[in-house]
């Protein structure tokens, strides 16, 4: 249960890699599903298919590799770096705060990339939390979900992992406001998503390794991790009642 | 024609109208959170809430900074405090929800000592990656039917800024630990939506079979820790 903290997914424009993945995960034999459907995962036959395709994209190439990263920095390094693409993120996430009405959340943004990005030597330090300004990370799939955009269907979006199509929505927006890439070569947004999604995997080696190894259904552990951690995100009113009938009281 | 265009002029305007009273409440929440972040008293059930909890992570915390004392000794001091302050039957009844009533009265029991044993199995190798955080508690909630819910945060390692929730329960023998959410993801529902799938197509059987055959594998070790 420790898909938490950091952004679910870099964002670059990966668009046509993705391409040639749908069309490679497409060939790739779906599971049979067994068990009743779960109504925010319709496409669950679909998804366990790509789910797998990511798996073994995982296993042979991108936890590999995301080993030699570990081998080759501490730990407090990668989370340093991890920082930096945070902090990179943020002009996005003040957006985003405006968008949702939550003017205090777009000011605190503003205030920590001010910060961050100056003592904070570009991002990679966090001196803003030290003076209690909050991180918001606002995107635009939770945007929508202020909108009123349900987080489901669940949607496995080959090598970006769980989505939906709202964060699929949100997840472009968000690429294509990002003023930047505009300036430069392709290559660079996608050099730095790489880099982004590397340093956090070799972040999350022994996290990801003990979830896989424990869950009964992974499939199903993540789906109900990643719908949760999203509902949460939109919800970010902390303090809100939430007694959930059905979950804690069957009788 | 005059009537279909009347109708989407209609739900245009609905549609404007939620779109403005969610903005207007969004809001207002802000602002008022900006003004009184987390005022008002405790009541008694938060405050017994609150105490079940603080003395649980003293005395976790206290266990996971004694590296002097061999692991497997310490997961089981761990179990002792945890397992003392967790209702595992409720909690484990959550996690089943309807399905339950499909397993007889042995079939329950084994049930209960396996998924504690599993869950056993699932964290206690985590104690390895203890690295001096420390435990926050943040805040408290009674929800309406009485349980209280203690926010707590994570300062600093690899979580830093993590906000866990625990979720409890008065017993007769005091507030005991239903259900522990970490950043809006419950451990009550994501077993269940696991353990859901696998009772439907094999029954109480099968589900008792793939517990005990994970619990036969052992503890989840991290291989990747080496260094």
């Amino acid at each position: 249960m420790g898909f938490c903290g950091g952004d679910p997914a870099p964002r670059t424009r990966l668009a046509a890699l993705a391409a040639i993945a749908a069309a490679l995960s497409a060939g790739i034999a779906c599971a049979p599903v067994s068990g009743p459907r779960d109504p925010s995962d319709p496409w669950e036959r679909m998804n366990r298919g790509t789910f797998r395709f990511n798996e073994g994209l995982d296993r042979w190439v991108i936890e590999p590799v995301a080993k030699g990263v570990d081998f080759a920095l501490p730990d407090p390094v990668e989370r340093s770096i991890a920082k930096f693409f945070v902090n990179s993120r943020i002009p996005i996430h003040f957006g985003n705060a405006l968008l949702q009405f939550k003017p205090v959340s777009a000011v605190e943004d503003l205030a920590r990339f001010l910060v961050n990005s100056t003592i904070g030597f570009a991002g990679f330090f966090d001196p803003a939390s030290h003076i209690g300004l909050e991180a918001h990370q606002e995107d635009f799939g939770q945007t929508l979900g202020v909108w009123g955009v349900p987080a489901y269907p669940y949607l496995v979006l080959p090598i970006f992992g769980p989505s939906s199509p709202r964060d699929a929505v949100g997840l472009a927006a968000d690429s294509f406001s990002t003023v930047y890439p505009w300036f430069v070569p392709l290559y660079v947004p996608f050099a730095i998503g790489v880099g982004d999604r590397l340093n956090w995997r070799s972040l999350k080696l022994d996290e990801i390794a003990s979830e896989r190894e424990a869950a009964l259904d992974y499939y199903v552990a993540v789906r109900n991790a990643y719908l949760s951690y999203r509902e949460n995100q939109v919800r970010d009113q902390k303090d809100e009642v939430t007694d959930d009938e059905d979950l804690y009281y069957i009788d | 024609m005059m009537k279909i265009s009347t109708t989407s002029t209609e739900l245009r305007r609905r549609g404007l109208l939620r779109f403005a009273r969610t903005a207007a409440l969004v809001l207002v929440a802000q602002m008022s959170g900006l003004a009184a972040p987390g005022a008002g008293a405790m009541t008694e059930s938060e405050a017994g809430a609150r105490a079940v909890i603080s003395e649980t992570v003293d005395e976790v915390l206290a266990v996971l900074r004694d590296k002097s004392v061999p692991t497997e000794q310490r997961i089981r001091s761990l179990e002792q405090i945890v397992y003392g302050r967790f209702d595992l039957y409720v909690m484990s009844r959550l996690v089943l929800a309807r399905n339950w009533k499909r397993f007889s009265e042995e079939q329950k029991a084994e049930y209960v000592e396996e998924f504690k044993q599993y869950l056993t199995n699932s964290y206690g190798s985590r104690i390895e990656r203890y690295d001096q955080q420390e435990v926050e508690i943040i805040g408290e909630r009674e929800e309406p039917r009485g349980d209280v819910v203690i926010q707590t945060k994570i300062l600093g390692g690899e979580f830093d800024g993590a906000l866990i929730d625990y979720r409890l329960r008065k017993q007769e023998a005091g507030w005991r630990v239903i259900d522990v959410v970490i950043e809006g993801i419950s451990m009550v529902s994501n077993y269940r939506d696991q353990f859901k799938s696998i009772v439907s197509t094999g029954g109480p059987e099968l589900l008792l079979q793939k517990l005990k055959e994970k619990n036969a594998a052992g503890m989840v070790i991290d291989k990747t820790s080496a260094k």
